[in-house]
């Protein structure tokens, strides 16, 4: 990675929000940290998905939540689990590793049941459809409740993941009195995250990758070459859609339940704004993105309980979500290149 | 499967005339609205707030406390703010962001940045305990062949009224004839003398009237809450994609039917007791609609893919 000026500008907002942390908590700012890396890392996971299909590709996915929630879903259904209403106990189950191999795939298939349609329609229409996807998926994984779980979720599922971690984070986490196992899924979404932007970032010269992008800007010019513009946009789907399945995955172990309202619109938006506040197009914006967006929310819960004394908890949590929507405006009235994108490569005036 | 038609009816309305004020905002401004809702919402809150007694148990935040005035005199007013509401939207953020030549999608999701923002911004206002209007419980009634509740069968008949008084304006009217006119093309509307500013600020008023009087119908048959106006968001984007968007005919006919489908479906065989997902079946009929027929039932061919 070359250091230019917007590497220097994300680190240090990076190296600020950290410290701002330990600033600003007396009691336990290292769990603090761990947990605000491992919803950071995840996250991350799920806008670097994201960021291909529009970022690289140009689809507007408004469905990313579900993508997410499939492969959390396939996952955690196949390894030993417990669901629905009375907690019935599912002893035997897949290796962990198919496990998650499959349900990656069947994000994919879910991205390519989606896409196939509905990747022929215009922008704010693949909208439309899209969302209306991700609450379809919702509302009938809540209604199947045999299968599902439903309302009440899926529990005592994270033994499986926590077997394979390594043991010398048992001593780490000793020394840094923090949870081993949210630390195991931090750790790992980390590396994740890592392997996939190095994958990314040579998938993005390769000839496919050229290609997709050659779809972004032009659709009928990539056509014209001989390319087959629609199953680009598909195979783009799909790969963004497993990414995302994967940051789905993790999600639920990070909670260590699997509840349905997990995957609700608010989340795909989310997502979106990590991926504008890291830079639309950039493989390595949603790594600043997610942790300053993390950083940020976090630090606005403390301030609201501070300002709004008489206020519930859930009027609390909702002075972030108002803040999310403020740095969605902002970021698009202001910098809708993010931190680290390219002002050129940008989609968001088309037409 | 009766029982539920008169309810289908009831839900029918209020998604049609939500439906309208999308379509019409849609038309004429190309922007796909997706804090529609938190304007519905807004409509029925500010209703709630005006009209329950100072002294209920409804918690408003710390400082403000309900008014207490009548109900009809909250109706109004609140129909009113949100008009005065999207006209502050179209001249402190949308004017400004078409001057700047911001693209569909960059304001698209603007409009999800400002329904967010507003829809938790009820939430701190309002808090999370869903709201009832200050009305007494009515006994159902047969209408015809519906069981209705006086006060529903109100809402049907001002329902309707309001969408032909929407007709016969867009219709006849000179600023709806205008409306027409910069919905077609703006800049031949602008060619002939239209100010099309003006009539785009216009639209907004009229869209956000139309949204607030569709959440004040849907509090009074269910209850105020903050996220009311996402939870129906989508039934009424199925019902404007379902008739066609940026027709306002299409977008009641879609709404109505779309309303129907939704209460109807809870008594088809294969739904017994799965009334909760109801909502997914509008939805996979408006993503059929698309695939099938983009432009909708009553829309013009348009090129959208």
């Amino acid at each position: 990675m070359k250091v230019s000026r917007k590497n220097i500008i994300g680190l240090s907002l990076i190296v600020f929000s950290i410290l701002s942390i330990y600033l600003l908590n007396d009691e336990g700012p290292t769990r603090i940290l761990v947990n605000l890396l491992a919803f950071a890392g995840i996250y991350a996971i799920s806008a670097i998905g994201l960021n291909i299909h529009f970022g690289w590709t140009g689809l507007i996915n408004f469905g990313h939540a579900a993508f997410m929630g499939v492969g959390a879903y396939t996952t955690i259904l196949l390894i030993p689990h417990a669901a629905g209403r009375e907690g019935s106990i599912n002893e035997d189950g897949l290796p962990l590793f198919i496990a998650i191999i499959i349900g990656l795939l069947a994000s994919a298939i879910f991205g390519l049941i989606i896409g196939l349609p509905a990747i022929r329609l215009r922008g704010d229409y693949l909208a439309i459809v899209t969302i209306a996807s991700s609450e379809i998926f919702r509302l009938v994984v809540r209604d199947q409740e045999d299968l599902t779980g439903g309302v009440y979720g899926v529990i005592s599922f994270s033994d499986v993941f926590q077997q394979i971690r390594p043991k010398f984070l048992e001593e780490l986490a000793l020394r840094l009195d923090v949870s081993v196992g949210q630390l195991w899924v931090a750790s790992f979404s980390w590396i994740m995250v890592i392997l996939l932007i190095f994958v990314l970032k040579r998938l993005q010269n390769s000839p496919w990758g050229r290609a997709l992008r050659a779809v972004r800007e032009d659709e009928d010019a990539v056509r014209a070459l001989g390319k087959n513009a629609v199953w680009l946009k598909l195979q783009s789907f799909m790969l963004g859609a497993s990414i995302a399945g994967l940051s789905g995955i993790l999600l639920a172990f990070n909670y260590g339940t699997l509840q349905v309202e997990m995957f609700v619109p608010l989340l795909t938006f989310y997502i979106w704004a990590i991926m504008i506040l890291g830079g639309v197009g950039s493989i390595s914006g949603p790594i600043f993105g997610s942790i300053l967006f993390w950083a940020f929310i976090s630090e606005t819960d403390q301030l609201a309980s501070i300002i709004f004394e008489n206020a519930d908890g859930q009027q609390i949590a909702g002075v972030r979500f108002m803040l999310v929507g403020v740095l969605i405006i902002a970021l698009m009235i202001l910098r809708p290149s993010g931190i680290m994108g390219k002002k050129e490569e940008l989609l968001l005036d088309v037409k | 499967m009766l029982d539920q038609l008169g309810n289908g009816l009831l839900l029918g309305i209020i998604i049609s005339v939500a439906s309208v004020a999308l379509s019409l905002l849609y038309g004429v401004t190309r922007i796909v609205n997706f804090a529609h809702g938190e304007i519905i919402a807004l409509g029925a809150i500010m209703a709630s707030f005006f009209s329950n007694l100072p002294t209920s148990r409804y918690i408003f935040f710390e400082n403000t406390s309900p008014l207490g005035l009548s109900f009809e005199l909250s109706l109004v007013l609140s129909v009113i703010i949100c008009g005065i509401f999207g006209a502050g939207l179209e001249l402190l953020v949308f004017r400004p962001l078409r001057k700047n030549n911001f693209g569909n999608i960059a304001v698209l999701v603007i409009t999800i940045g400002i329904s967010i923002f507003l829809r938790h911004l009820y939430l701190i206002f309002a808090s999370s305990k869903p709201q009832d209007y200050p009305l007494d419980l009515q006994r159902r009634q047969q209408y015809f062949l519906f069981d209705l509740t006086p006060r529903d069968a109100k809402i049907i008949v001002y329902g309707i009224l309001i969408m032909i008084i929407f007709g016969l304006f867009i219709s006849f009217t000179s600023i709806g004839k205008q409306m027409r006119a910069v919905r077609d093309s703006n800049e031949l509307a602008n060619i002939t003398g239209i100010n099309s500013d003006k009539i785009i600020l216009y639209t907004w008023i009229l869209s956000s009237m139309l949204a607030g009087t569709a959440g004040i119908f849907q509090g009074m048959i269910n209850d105020v809450r903050w996220n009311m106006g996402f939870l129906i968001l989508l039934l009424v984007f199925a019902g404007t994609v379902l008739g066609g968007i940026g027709t306002s005919f299409g977008a009641m006919i879609g709404g109505f039917i779309i309303g129907i489908v939704v209460q109807v479906s809870v008594a088809l065989p294969f739904m017994e007791g799965h009334s909760e997902a109801k909502n997914a079946i509008a939805l996979a009929i408006m993503i059929l609609i698309l695939l099938i027929r983009p432009q909708g039932i009553f829309g013009r061919k348009e090129r959208i893919s």
